[in-house]
């Protein structure tokens, strides 16, 4: 490989401001372990990018740094202990000399209340610190709740709910009979999200990608690939306008321009109509 | 550049960052907030308002997502202008913003309708922007959309009726532009 030709190709910026498609950032990876000189080009054009950046400056409005430093706060100093005032148990001076004859068993019933009085402040002090750590778990536990509500909701708000979304059961072909997945197809916005439900582990070079089927349109349009692993998540794909069927195919990582038809593992059709 | 007085290397800085080191990510947050604002600004525009909520989420997940940040890949400014730009082009897409800009004609539609002349677009002159107004229209249009409006390749070539291939090579060439620029 021509090296040069390579670093002039604009393949650089392209990757440096996050333009590259995920083959041609995997290639560009690997080839900066081999090359100096394309890691020092990369460099080059990286210093130049934040010099630009760095005097074009626009200051941000003064309330955001503290609320930054507020929500990072909470999680790096969420358990400060807190200071436990306890009061101290008191110790009541006894006057010997009132009456001699029951000082023993004044003694012991001092004693005794001293003991008391420590038993209880200790108690009271265990409790206070189970207390407080189940508050805190609570609060934290809640906090995690409502944020997976949230982006629960708004998952559901954009595919489910949504009355323009289009619901596709794909289903296995001859080669994989047990392969599933489903597709929420937003036709107003053109969000396309996939939910593996069943596709089989691939070798580690092999992805599957998915693809619309386009009337009137020589090949499919690519959606982009996706792993088994990704299974019982919600995956956003590219968007695509039309769709009359969508397939999923396999090949390689990080995908091809055109599918492999033979390799069809699911397809399903959507009730759209040129 | 960039890099504050008591962090002698961006690795020193990094590693303090790593550890959760809060005085590390209060020095970041001074060094970097304006250069990740202006982008952000440039792409989320017309809201300052929400350009401000995705530079707090940014820097939120600057600081949860540190341990990711892998050195050799690239330097750290251009790790979080990639966070800045991603969540900036979220909120684009995101309801709220889109609300937001109602009354506004579609990108999609002032794209198609003007075709390749006079493109109009809320070019403010900062920036990364500024810098593309020195590049030929053709090629600051598909650097405006990929860039500043996050459309696939793909995308940009149906939109515009130009081949994908096309897209791509100007796509290139108009960044090596740009690099000339920023030396």
């Amino acid at each position: 490989m021509n090296i040069q030709e390579y670093i002039e190709s604009g393949i650089i910026e392209t990757y440096v401001l996050g333009l590259a498609s995920p083959s041609e950032s995997a290639e560009f990876e690997r080839l900066c372990t081999q090359y100096p000189e394309l890691v020092a080009a990369r460099r080059k054009f990286e210093e130049g990018l934040e010099k630009h950046a760095s005097t074009h400056a626009v200051q941000p409005p003064v309330g955001v740094k503290v609320k930054v430093l507020e929500a990072i706060g909470d999680t790096a100093t969420g358990d400060t202990p807190q200071n436990v005032s306890l009061n101290p148990p008191k110790i009541v001076t006894m006057q010997n000399e009132s009456k001699k004859g029951s000082s023993g068993w004044l003694r012991f019933v001092a004693a005794a209340s001293v003991i008391l009085l420590i038993g209880l402040a200790w108690f009271s002090y265990q409790f206070y610190n189970e207390n407080s750590e189940l508050q805190r778990s609570n609060t934290a536990l809640r906090d995690k709740l409502s944020s997976s509500d949230s982006t629960l909701h708004k998952i559901l708000d954009e595919t489910v709910k949504n009355p323009n979304t289009t619901v596709v059961n794909m289903v296995g072909t001859k080669v994989a009979p047990k392969s599933s997945a489903n597709i929420y197809w937003d036709s107003a916005n053109s969000n396309v999200y996939l939910v593996v439900k069943n596709m089989p582990k691939l070798p580690n070079d092999k992805q599957y990608q998915l693809w619309a089927i386009i009337d009137g349109k020589s090949s499919p349009k690519d959606l982009g690939v996706f792993d088994a692993t990704d299974d019982k998540v919600i995956l956003k794909m590219n968007n695509t306008q039309k769709a009359q069927a969508f397939a999923i195919t396999i090949e390689k990582k990080g995908g091809n321009p055109t599918p492999t038809l033979d390799s069809m593992q699911a397809m399903g059709k959507t009730l759209q109509t040129q | 550049m960039g890099i504050p007085t008591t962090y002698n290397t961006e690795q020193e800085l990094v590693l303090a960052l790593k550890r959760r080191d809060n005085q590390a990510f209060s020095t970041l947050y001074d060094n970097y907030a304006g250069a990740l604002y202006s982008i952000i600004k440039q792409i989320v525009t017309d809201n300052a308002e929400l350009a401000s909520d995705v530079l707090q989420e940014v820097f939120i997940n600057i600081y949860r997502k540190i341990d990711t940040y892998d050195q050799t890949k690239g330097r750290l400014f251009t790790w979080m202008l990639n966070i800045a730009r991603n969540a900036s082009i979220d909120m684009l897409r995101s309801k709220g913003y889109q609300n937001s800009q109602k009354n506004q004609e579609l990108p999609d539609n002032v794209y198609k309708s003007t075709g390749n002349q006079s493109i109009q677009l809320n070019v403010d002159n900062i920036g990364l922007k500024k810098v593309l107004e020195k590049l030929k229209p053709e090629h600051r249009i598909l650097v405006e959309l990929a860039y500043f409006k996050g459309f696939t390749h793909e995308e940009i070539a149906e939109m515009m009726s130009i081949p994908l291939g096309t897209v791509k090579t100007r796509i290139r060439n108009a960044l090596l532009q740009l690099r000339e620029y920023l030396q």
